[in-house]
């Protein structure tokens, strides 16, 4: 029989850092914003934008607010946030998770984005690492060790980003591709054409995808370009929620060198690719195991920030 | 030589060779500081690694013979992050200078740390190619040195640092094991140990291996010069071209004491104006020409004087040959200087340098400042005489308190120069014990002995004394009204 757990929704660090403490000092397990623990930490009232720096291009949020909200203010000021994976979740989940999605291709991922966070350890210590400025080489970057973390090693309760301006215009070209043996002279191609691309994805087996952001002018001068050199056609902007739909349905997620692309067109039957990160979204589980060497290190890690092993990933 | 120290001495030349080992006093002077040269110490050895292997075997010498190592590369640094520990051992990293491979459908350079930043671009420059991060000390300083201090340079505004460009390290660990981060592909799972190593100055442990991002070079560059009568009339115009949604590859500010130095010693043919500012544009031609159009209007509309757009290679180098000569050159007009390296929020900038200025007054001594305006990066240039005496303490005051002006601004200690010894007693000003505390946990997971670079990053009673400075709580933090990172 499955225990009823208990949810707790802090409203501030100090909240959070109370929780865990109790948490753990009645040797309870817990979970961040996920089911699994004996307490479920939820970041449902940590949802806040405590400052949007515009002139800065800075943002500084808590972690339970949704991309799609934080959008929503951004835009006042025609500013964003780069990031956009599927499913809109929230900047917390977008951070332990190390969320992209095709705008990945020329802006990064959360790790590239983030500028600094503040987090609650299991032993209920708050801590910051980083900051709010755009460029900051002082201590460790925390930020980026809870990046992909997986909430193992704390609670995120506050996190600032950088963000860019919003396009004029956003447009998207694409160009048919069915056969592995044509990839690589397209992508060659489209390399040599130069174009600031904001994302590159190829739905296989099926066309190669490019999105173009920028002023109208601009923007048509490149799908000119690549419809002239590559036979690309200017389509609807819709095709990136095809895109979306097969990262969010993918049931394994591949790594490879750019330039093995070929060989894994040849092994995939069915893939959303991203050619340049040298990312695959597949249709079959992959497996793909950690040296020993990794796994120590990320083991002696979680013994530093969470000895007594509260949390449950 | 000590007694231990000799044993150690024969141990390393047994592993690792003669011709791969430094023991002697007059040798080891060279590597006894970094470009942080007022601090110096002589290492007990000083090991020439030429493999990974090699620095694995250097590293577990270190832990059979109980002392710490110190990664160096080209020793540019300048926050004393590769300086000696006296009875340690230094293991420089130059002569792993190899270019590994050149992956070009990938767009990746595989290399060993001691290859220059510069060499990496000159490698792959042939195929329309090139590596972004630039810092003004490329032609010498080393990949590893990079990857340690998170380095950037003028255009990383666009760009970013060197932590968005390296895919995949090999590490050697404090205890001598290898692991590997990343790869060519930039999926990983798993806490992203690859960005938080990136910048860690070498207490973490030692890259031997590092896989680069490349990128293809512009079709389009542009690069424009505006003189204002005041500096802040130049931030103004930096925030305006951040506000038209222009994204420039690198916006440099020169005021005018570091002008007149920068003209009178390489003859750059700037205008005389209270501020200088620099913007370089590049990307498509269309792109930038239509973003030169709305820079120029922008200067206009703040009645700019002597505006120039660079017409060719060369003009555009000679626009920036005073911008990268400006350190130099104040270092003629004066006998000794201090570069500060700190970072405001851009919005911030006129505010700070006022306070600069003042402080400037207030202690006598003039400070030129030159900047990395488009990421808040200031290079407040402090002038001083070593030979005055008081002179010195004076300007390492007023350097620390334009730090302290820096954080209450909701800034950053250091933008690219990093922590090192230089830095480390002040890393209070901007962290909390237990922001500290947090981080002294991530370095024991790699480093449980303290075995890489000790002494460095953190504050310590020995380098600090009993009483490290206070963290100051911002007032608007107090009132809860603003949080700090
Ligand atoms: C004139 C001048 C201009 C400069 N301009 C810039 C600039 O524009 N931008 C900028 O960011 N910096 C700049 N710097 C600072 C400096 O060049 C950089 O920090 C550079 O990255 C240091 O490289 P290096 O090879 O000289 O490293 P070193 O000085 O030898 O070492 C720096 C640190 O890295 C560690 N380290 C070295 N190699 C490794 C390795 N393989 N693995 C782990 N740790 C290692 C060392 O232990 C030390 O802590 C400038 C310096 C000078 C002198």
């Amino acid at each position: 029989m499955q225990n009823v757990s208990e949810r707790v929704e802090p409203r501030s660090a100090e909240d959070a850092s109370l929780a865990l403490r109790e948490a753990g000092n009645a040797g309870m397990s817990v979970s961040l914003d996920r089911p699994g623990g004996e307490v479920v930490l939820s970041t449902a009232r940590l949802n806040r934008v405590l400052e949007h720096e515009a002139t800065d291009l800075t943002c500084v949020v808590e972690p339970g607010i949704r991309l799609s909200e934080l959008d929503a203010v951004l835009a006042r000021h025609e500013q964003r946030l780069v990031l956009d994976p599927p499913g809109d979740p929230t900047v917390g989940e977008c951070i332990a998770q190390a969320m992209s999605g095709p705008r990945r291709h020329r802006f990064g991922a959360v790790r590239d984005l983030i500028l600094g966070v503040t987090v609650v350890l299991a032993d209920g210590t708050i801590a910051s690492s980083g900051g709010k400025v755009v460029k900051n080489v002082a201590g460790y970057d925390l930020a980026k060790l809870f990046c992909g973390a997986q909430g193992t090693l704390g609670l995120v309760v506050r996190a600032a980003f950088r963000l860019h301006p919003r396009p004029e215009t956003t447009s998207t070209f694409a160009v048919e591709l069915v056969r592995p043996r044509d990839a690589r002279p397209l992508l060659t191609g489209l390399s040599t054409l130069n174009l600031p691309l904001g994302a590159l994805d190829l739905l296989w087996p099926g066309r190669l995808i490019g999105l173009v952001e920028g002023s109208a002018r601009v923007a048509q001068a490149q799908l000119d370009a690549a419809a002239q050199a590559l036979g690309a056609r200017h389509v609807d902007n819709d095709i990136w929620e095809r895109s979306s739909e097969r990262q969010l349905q993918a049931a394994g997620v591949m790594a490879f060198a750019p330039s093995d692309l070929g060989e894994v067109l040849q092994s995939e039957p069915m893939a959303l690719i991203r050619p340049s990160l040298g990312v695959a979204y597949v249709e079959r589980p992959i497996d793909s195991p950690q040296s020993p060497g990794l796994i120590h290190l990320e083991e002696r890690i979680r013994e530093q920030f969470d000895p007594g092993r509260v949390l449950v990933g | 030589m000590k007694r231990g120290e000799r044993e150690l001495c024969e141990a390393a030349v047994a592993a690792l060779g003669r011709e791969a080992v430094i023991s002697e006093l007059e040798q080891l002077r060279t590597y006894e500081c970094d470009g942080l040269t007022g601090t110096r110490v002589v290492p007990a050895l000083v090991i020439l690694a030429n493999s990974t292997q090699h620095v694995q075997e250097a590293v577990r010498l270190c832990n059979t013979y109980d002392v710490p190592f110190v990664a160096r590369g080209a020793g540019t640094g300048l926050s004393g992050g590769a300086l000696p520990v006296a009875d340690g051992i230094v293991i420089s990293l130059q002569r792993m200078n190899r270019i590994l491979e050149i992956d070009l459908e990938s767009e990746r350079v595989v290399v060993e740390p001691g290859v220059t930043n510069l060499a990496v671009t000159q490698a792959v420059a042939g195929h329309g190619y090139y590596y972004a991060p630039d810092p003004s000390s490329q032609q010498v300083c080393t990949i590893g040195g990079n990857v340690a201090e998170n380095s950037g340079g003028a255009h990383c505004l666009k760009y970013g640092f060197t932590v968005n460009h390296v895919t995949a390290l090999d590490v050697v660990m404090p205890d001598g094991s290898l692991v590997q981060l990343g790869g060519k592909s930039l999926h990983t799972s798993g806490p992203d140990l690859l960005g938080t190593f990136i910048g860690s100055e070498g207490t973490l442990g030692i890259a031997t291996q590092v896989t680069l991002r490349i990128l293809r070079k512009p079709d389009s560059v542009c690069t424009l010069l505006a003189g204002f009568d005041s500096v802040d009339g130049a931030g103004e115009a930096v925030s305006d071209v951040i506000a038209a949604g222009v994204l420039a590859s690198a916006m440099e500010i020169m005021d005018r004491l570091t002008l007149e130095a920068a003209e009178a010693a390489v003859s750059a043919g700037y205008p005389a104006v209270e501020a200088l500012l620099l913007v370089e544009l590049d990307g498509t031609s269309d792109q930038v020409e239509e973003e030169t159009e709305r820079v120029l209007e922008i200067f206009k509309r703040l009645g700019a004087s002597e505006v120039r757009v660079a017409k060719s290679d060369a003009e555009r180098a000679l626009f920036w040959r005073g911008r990268k000569a400006a350190f130099a050159a104040l270092g003629r007009v004066s006998p000794n200087y201090y570069v500060q390296d700190g970072v405001v929020p851009r919005s911030k900038l006129p505010a700070v340098l006022r306070r600069i200025g003042e402080l400037s007054e207030e202690h006598g001594l003039p400070v030129g400042n030159v900047f990395h305006a488009g990421d808040g990066n200031l290079h407040p240039l402090v002038l001083y005489d070593a030979s005055i005496p008081g002179d010195l303490a004076k300007a390492e005051r007023l350097a620390e308190e334009i730090l302290v002006a820096c954080v209450e601004a909701g800034g950053a200690l250091t933008g690219e120069h990093g922590i090192g010894t230089d830095k480390a007693c002040s890393m209070p000003l901007m962290f909390s014990k237990d922001d500290l505390a947090v981080m002294a946990r991530l370095r024991r997971a790699f480093d449980p002995d303290g075995r890489a670079n000790p002494g460095k990053l953190f504050p310590t009673p020995r380098l600090c004394g009993e009483v490290p400075g206070p963290y100051r709580e911002h007032p608007l933090e107090k009132a809860g009204r603003a949080e700090r990172f």
